[in-house]
C-alpha cells in the first residue's frame, strides 16, 4: 500500500476540515470527489506533506512523514499539483519544470532529458521556451502537471488537474492518468465526475471532512440507480444520491452568524 | 460539477436593508482594503514617529544645513513610496472591466493618502519642534507639502510606468538626485527640495509632477505587470 | 498529451556526490537568468554617474581625492544599497507573492536551499554590477591620468556592503511577503546610510567608526601615494557587513518551513556567528586610534602596512634649486617650481637656504586639527621638505590651475606662505612675533604684498590665522621697517640674525 491513512483529522481554528478519514490505496488511479469545502484539498495537502495533520496516522510509501528524514524521502518520490498553481511569470516552461526537477533532487544529468520528455507528454514540447506569462490557463495547468510528473513519482497528488483544459486535452489527460496509474499511486481530486469515471479504478466521496463513500466507479453509479437524485449521467446521479444520504443521516450544522440559509436537503432516495 | 443538493434559497427573513450612507462608503472601503491602505496608514504613522524622533533628538544636525533637510526628505520619500505601492491592484482585468467607478476610486485614494501622509508628517514636525532642545523642519510645513506632493508624484508616475509594486523606485531615485543637489549649488526648480519654501518655480514644478502623477494613475492606474497571483 | 507505453518502474540509483554541486549550479543558473536585479541596474548606473562620478571630476587627479566623496563617504554604497535592498526584498517575497510556497515546500530539497539560491543570484547581480561600475570608474580615472593607488580595500568594503544590503532586503521580503516589503527595505537602507553619514560627522570614534559611510579616518592626505591605505578599518568594516549578511541569511533558516531540525540548528549557529562577527567588529573599532597614516586597530594592524611606497621622484629646478616630487604629483611640478622660484630666489645665499626641495608625505594628526603640514628645512646641507598632500594646499583642478586664475594664485601664495614660515623657523605654530614679522617681510619680497597677507594667512592652518585682518600693529610695523631697509641691508641683517630668530630668542624690538 502506498497510502495508509487512519483516522486522520485536520483542524483550522474551530473548523474541522478533515474529520477522521481512513483510507488505504496502492498503485492505480484513485479519485477523490466531493463538493466545495468537503476537505479534499486539505487531505491532499496533508498527503503532500505540506500540511501536518492535527491527529491520526499517515503513512506514505511505507514511511511516516512526521519525521524529517522519511518526509524528505517521500518528497523525492512524490509529485504534487496544487489546486491553485503558483508560478513565476518570467520563467520559461522548460525552466519552470527544470527548477522543480532540481528541487526534487533528480540527478542533474537526467534533468534535461526528463524535462523534454515530460513536456512532450503533456503536449507542450513546442512551448518549452515560451514564458509562462504568455500561456493560457489550460497550458499553465499542463505546466503544473509536468512539474508534478517530471520525477516519475510513485505517489502523484493532483488537485483539480483538468481545470482549464479543453475536452480534447482532458481525454488525453485521462489516458495519461491511466498510464501513470500502472506504476504509481495517483490521487486525483476533482469536481468533474466524468474524469473519475473515465480514469479511476477507485473513488472516494468526501462530505464535511469525512469519507462517505469508498468503492469503484461502478459501485458509485449503482447507488444512483434507484434514486431520484439529480444528475445527467449515471455517475452523477450516484454522486448526488450518496451526498444526499450523507446529509440526511448527519445532523445539520448550526449556521455561522451572518451566513445565508443552509442548503436545503435533497429528498430522500 | 453536479447540481445535486443545490436549490434556490428563500429570501433572508428579518434582515434590515443597509443605510444608504453605508452603502456609499462600502465600495471605497473595499477598494482601500484591497490596496492595503489601512496598513499603509499605519506605516505612514510610523514614519511620522520617526520624523518626530529625528527632530526631537537632532539626528540630522551634524552635517550642516543640507543635512538638516535630508533626513526629513528621506522620511518624506518613504511616505511617498508607501503611497505609490498602494496603487497596485490585485484583481487585474475583472476590476478594469467592472465599471465606471474605478478612476474616481484611484483619484480619491491618491489624494487621501497624500493628505494623510502630509498630516502625519506635519503633526510629527510640529511635535518634534517643541521644547528648547528640539529642532524643526527647515522651510516649515509649506516646504513639507511641496516636497511631499512632488515626491509622491514621482512615485505615482513610476507606478504607472513600471507597476505599482515598483512605485517606490521613483521616490528614492529622486531622493538621491536631491542629495547631490543639496550639497552643490543647483538652481533648477525641478529639484524643488533645494529651493526655499516660497520659491514659486519649485512649487510649480512639484505641483506639476504631482498633478501628472495623479492624472496618470486616475486614468490608467498602475501598470499591470502580468497575470498570475498578486504581490500580496 | 500522450500516454507513453507502460514501462516497469526503474530502480533508483544512489545519488552521486557530484550531483549536489551540479544541481546547485543549475538552480543558480536559472535564478541568474530570471532575476529581477538586472532591471534596476540601468537606473543605478545613471545614479552612479550622477552621484559618484560627476562630483568627483572637480577634484584634482589623485585617487585619494577623486574617491573621497564616492568611496570615502560611501556614495557608491548609497547609490546601490537601497535599490538592491528593495529588489532583493521583492525576490525574497517571490514564493509568497506567487503562491508557490506549497510547491517548493513539497520538494525534498530544503526550502532554505532554494531561497539561498535565489539570494545568491540576486547578490551576484548586485555585487557584480557594483564591481563593474567601480571598475569602469577607475578605468575612466586611469584614462584621465589620475595618479596614486586606487583604494582597493574600500572597493571591497563597498562590495560587501552591497551583499549585506541584498541579504537584509531578501530576508525582509522572505519573512514578510507584502507589497510593502520592498519599499520598506529600500527606505531602511536609505535611512541607515543617511544616519551613518550623520554619525560620521558627529562621532569620530567607537562604534560610529564601523559604519560604512563614516568618512573619518578613511583617507589620509597622501594615502596611496607615499604610504598605503591602512587596511585596519576596512577589515573591521568587512567583518561588520559580512556579519550582517550572514545573520540575515541565517534568519531565513530558522522558521519551521525552512527545512529539517539539523538544518535549522545550523541556521541558528550561522545567525549567532553573524551577530558575533558584527559585535566583534564594533568592539575592534572601539579600540581604534588615529595614527600618522590613518586609523590603526591594534588587533588587526600589520606592521608591513606601515612601509612606505617606493617611488622614483620627478625633478625640476626653481631658481637653480632642484625640486623633486612624488611622480603622482608630476603634473604639478611646473606649478610648484614656478611658485617656489621667487621664494628660493629671495633667500638664496642666506643661512639655511635650501639646496634642494623634496616632497614628503603629508600626515594627519588630530591634535593640531589639520595635521602637521608645515614645510621644514633641515639637514646639512639644508633640504626643504615639502608636504603637498590634500590638507596642506588646495591642489588645482584637473585642467591645471594655470587655467583657473583664482586657484593658481591661491596655490602659489600657499606655497610662499609655507616656505616663508619654515624659513623664519616658526615651525608648526604661529611663531614668535619676531618670526611673524620676518615671515611677512620675506613674503613681501617673494611677491605677496603685506596688504594681502592676512587673506593669505587664512590659507594656512587655523592656528596661524591672525586675530584680525588688519595689517596695523607692531608685527606688520616691524615687517614694513625690515622691508624698507632695502635688499642688501635686509640680507645682511638676516645673515646676522637668522640663527637667533629661528631659536626663538629674537624679540620684536630687536628688529630694525
Amino acid at each position: 500500500m502506498n497510502v495508509e491513512i487512519s483516522d486522520l483529522t485536520r483542524r483550522f481554528g474551530r473548523t474541522q476540515a478533515v474529520a477522521g478519514v481512513s483510507l488505504e490505496t496502492g498503485p492505480g488511479v484513485f479519485g477523490l470527489l466531493g463538493p466545495n469545502g468537503a476537505g479534499k484539498t486539505s487531505l491532499l495537502r496533508m498527503m503532500a506533506t505540506v500540511l501536518p495533520p492535527t491527529s491520526g496516522r499517515l503513512r506514505l510509501l511505507g514511511r511516516d512523514p512526521g519525521s524529517f528524514g522519511p518526509r524528505r524521502e517521500i518528497r523525492r518520490r512524490l509529485g504534487y499539483l496544487p489546486q491553485s498553481l503558483g508560478y513565476y511569470p518570467g520563467f520559461t516552461v522548460a525552466e519552470f519544470v527544470e527548477y522543480f526537477a532540481l528541487l526534487k533532487e533528480m540527478r542533474p544529468g537526467q534533468v534535461p532529458r526528463a524535462v523534454a520528455a515530460t513536456l512532450e507528454q503533456v503536449g507542450l514540447g513546442d512551448k518549452a521556451r515560451a514564458k509562462l506569462r504568455t500561456l493560457s490557463g489550460g497550458m499553465l495547468r499542463r505546466v503544473g502537471i509536468a512539474q508534478a510528473i517530471v520525477n516519475q513519482p510513485e505517489l502523484l497528488l493532483l488537485d483539480e488537474p483538468t481545470a482549464g483544459l479543453d475536452p480534447e486535452q482532458r481525454v488525453a489527460f485521462r489516458a495519461l492518468l491511466r498510464d501513470l496509474g500502472q506504476r504509481a499511486t495517483v490521487l486525483v481530486s476533482t469536481h468533474l465526475v466524468e474524469d473519475v469515471g473515465a480514469a479511476c479504478t477507485e473513488v472516494a466521496l468526501m462530505e464535511r471532512g469525512k469519507i462517505v463513500f469508498h468503492g469503484t466507479p461502478a459501485e458509485l453509479t449503482a447507488r444512483g440507480e434507484d434514486s431520484a437524485a439529480a444528475g445527467d449521467a449515471p455517475l452523477e446521479r450516484g454522486y448526488s444520491a450518496v451526498l444526499a444520504a450523507a446529509r440526511s443521516a448527519a445532523p445539520a450544522p448550526a449556521p455561522a452568524p451572518g451566513s445565508g440559509p443552509a442548503v436545503a436537503k435533497a429528498p430522500p432516495a | 460539477m453536479t447540481t445535486a443538493g443545490v436549490q434556490s434559497s428563500p429570501p433572508v427573513a428579518g434582515r434590515q436593508p443597509a443605510r444608504p450612507a453605508l452603502i456609499v462608503l462600502r465600495l471605497p472601503w473595499l477598494y482601500l482594503v484591497s490596496r492595503r491602505v489601512p496598513a499603509a496608514l499605519g506605516l505612514i504613522a510610523g514614519l511620522g514617529v520617526l520624523l518626530w524622533a529625528s527632530l526631537r533628538w537632532h539626528w540630522n544636525v551634524a552635517g550642516g544645513p543640507a543635512a538638516q533637510d535630508f533626513i526629513p526628505l528621506a522620511i518624506e520619500a518613504g511616505a511617498a513610496a508607501v503611497v505609490a505601492v498602494t496603487t497596485y491592484g490585485p484583481f487585474g482585468e475583472p476590476e478594469r472591466a467592472a465599471g465606471r467607478w474605478l478612476p474616481y476610486l484611484r483619484l480619491g485614494a491618491a489624494l487621501a493618502l497624500t493628505a494623510a501622509a502630509f498630516g502625519a508628517l506635519a503633526a510629527a514636525a510640529a511635535a518634534g519642534a517643541t521644547g528648547a532642545a528640539a529642532g524643526g523642519l527647515a522651510g516649515g510645513t509649506l516646504a513639507l507639502l511641496r516636497n511631499l506632493a512632488g515626491i509622491v508624484g514621482t512615485g505615482l508616475l513610476t507606478a504607472a510606468a513600471a507597476g505599482g509594486a515598483f512605485g517606490w523606485v521613483g521616490p528614492f531615485a529622486y531622493l538621491l538626485v536631491t542629495e547631490v543637489a543639496l550639497t552643490g549649488t543647483t538652481t533648477t526648480p525641478w529639484v524643488w527640495p533645494a529651493h526655499p519654501a516660497h520659491d514659486r518655480g519649485a512649487a510649480i514644478c512639484a505641483s506639476l509632477v504631482y498633478a501628472a502623477g495623479v492624472a496618470v494613475i486616475t486614468v490608467r492606474g498602475a501598470r499591470n505587470s502580468g497575470r498570475g497571483p498578486s504581490p500580496e | 498529451m500522450t500516454a507513453v507505453t507502460a514501462a516497469p518502474a526503474r530502480p533508483r540509483a544512489p545519488r552521486a556526490a557530484s550531483a549536489v554541486p551540479l544541481a546547485t549550479a543549475r538552480l543558480l543558473r536559472i535564478e541568474l537568468r530570471r532575476n529581477a536585479m538586472p532591471w534596476i541596474l540601468p537606473l543605478i548606473a545613471a545614479l552612479f554617474w550622477f552621484d559618484s562620478y560627476r562630483p568627483s571630476t572637480g577634484q584634482p587627479p589623485l585617487y585619494l581625492l577623486r574617491t573621497f566623496w564616492n568611496m570615502g563617504q560611501g556614495h557608491t554604497i548609497i547609490d546601490f544599497g537601497p535599490f538592491v535592498a528593495g529588489v532583493a526584498a521583492w525576490m525574497g517575497s517571490r514564493d509568497g507573492r506567487r503562491r508557490t510556497r506549497d510547491l517548493v515546500t513539497a520538494a525534498p530539497r530544503a526550502r532554505y536551499a532554494a531561497q539561498l539560491a535565489t539570494w545568491a543570484a540576486t547578490a551576484i547581480w548586485a555585487v557584480g554590477a557594483y564591481l563593474v561600475f567601480v571598475g569602469v570608474l577607475f578605468a575612466v580615472y586611469a584614462h584621465q591620468g589620475v595618479a596614486g593607488e586606487p583604494p582597493w580595500w574600500w572597493v571591497a568594503v563597498g562590495a560587501t556592503a552591497v551583499a549585506a544590503f541584498s541579504a537584509a532586503g531578501f530576508a525582509v521580503g522572505a519573512l514578510f511577503a507584502s507589497r510593502f516589503a520592498a519599499p520598506l527595505a529600500a527606505f531602511g537602507g536609505f535611512f541607515a546610510m543617511v544616519e551613518s553619514s550623520q554619525t560620521g560627522f558627529r562621532d569620530t570614534g567607537g562604534w560610529a567608526l564601523i559604519l560604512p559611510t563614516n568618512s573619518n579616518g578613511n583617507f589620509q592626505p597622501d594615502s596611496g601615494i607615499f604610504y598605503r591605505y591602512l587596511p585596519d578599518l576596512p577589515i573591521a568594516r568587512l567583518m561588520f557587513l559580512a556579519g550582517i549578511a550572514v545573520a540575515a541569511l541565517g534568519l531565513l533558516g530558522l522558521p519551521a518551513w525552512a527545512g529539517g531540525p539539523r538544518l535549522r540548528r545550523a541556521a541558528a549557529v550561522v545567525t549567532v556567528a553573524g551577530v558575533a562577527a558584527t559585535g566583534t567588529a564594533v568592539g575592534l573599532a572601539s579600540t581604534a586610534r588615529l595614527g600618522p597614516h590613518g586609523i590603526v586597530i591594534p588587533a588587526l594592524h600589520d606592521a608591513a602596512s606601515d612601509q612606505p611606497i617606493r617611488y622614483t621622484p620627478v625633478c625640476g629646478r626653481a631658481a637653480g634649486v632642484p625640486v623633486c616630487l612624488n611622480p603622482a604629483y608630476q603634473r604639478y611640478l611646473a606649478d610648484v617650481t614656478a611658485a617656489l622660484a621667487p621664494a628660493l630666489r629671495e633667500v638664496s645665499g642666506l643661512p639655511g637656504a635650501p639646496v634642494r626641495v623634496s616632497q614628503v608625505g603629508a600626515l594627519y594628526e588630530s591634535s593640531s586639527g589639520v595635521g602637521s603640514q608645515a614645510m621644514t628645512i633641515a639637514g646639512h646641507p639644508p633640504v626643504l621638505s615639502l608636504p603637498l598632500g590634500a590638507a596642506v594646499v588646495t591642489l588645482p583642478g584637473p585642467d591645471g590651475h594655470r587655467g583657473q586664475r583664482g586657484a593658481a594664485q591661491a596655490f602659489d601664495q600657499s606655497l610662499v606662505l609655507l616656505f616663508a614660515h619654515a624659513f623664519a623657523g616658526a615651525g608648526n605654530g604661529a611663531g614668535t612675533p619676531a618670526q611673524q614679522a620676518v615671515q611677512a617681510a620675506l613674503m613681501q619680497g617673494m611677491g605677496v604684498p603685506i596688504a594681502d597677507q592676512p587673506a593669505v594667512l587664512s590659507l594656512g592652518p587655523s592656528s596661524w590665522a591672525p586675530a584680525t585682518n588688519a595689517t596695523s600693529g607692531p608685527v606688520y610695523g616691524a615687517a614694513r621697517r625690515l622691508t624698507a631697509l632695502g635688499p642688501a641691508a635686509r640680507r645682511a641683517w638676516l645673515t646676522a640674525h637668522l640663527t637667533t630668530l629661528r631659536s626663538g630668542q629674537l624679540t620684536l624690538g630687536q628688529l630694525p
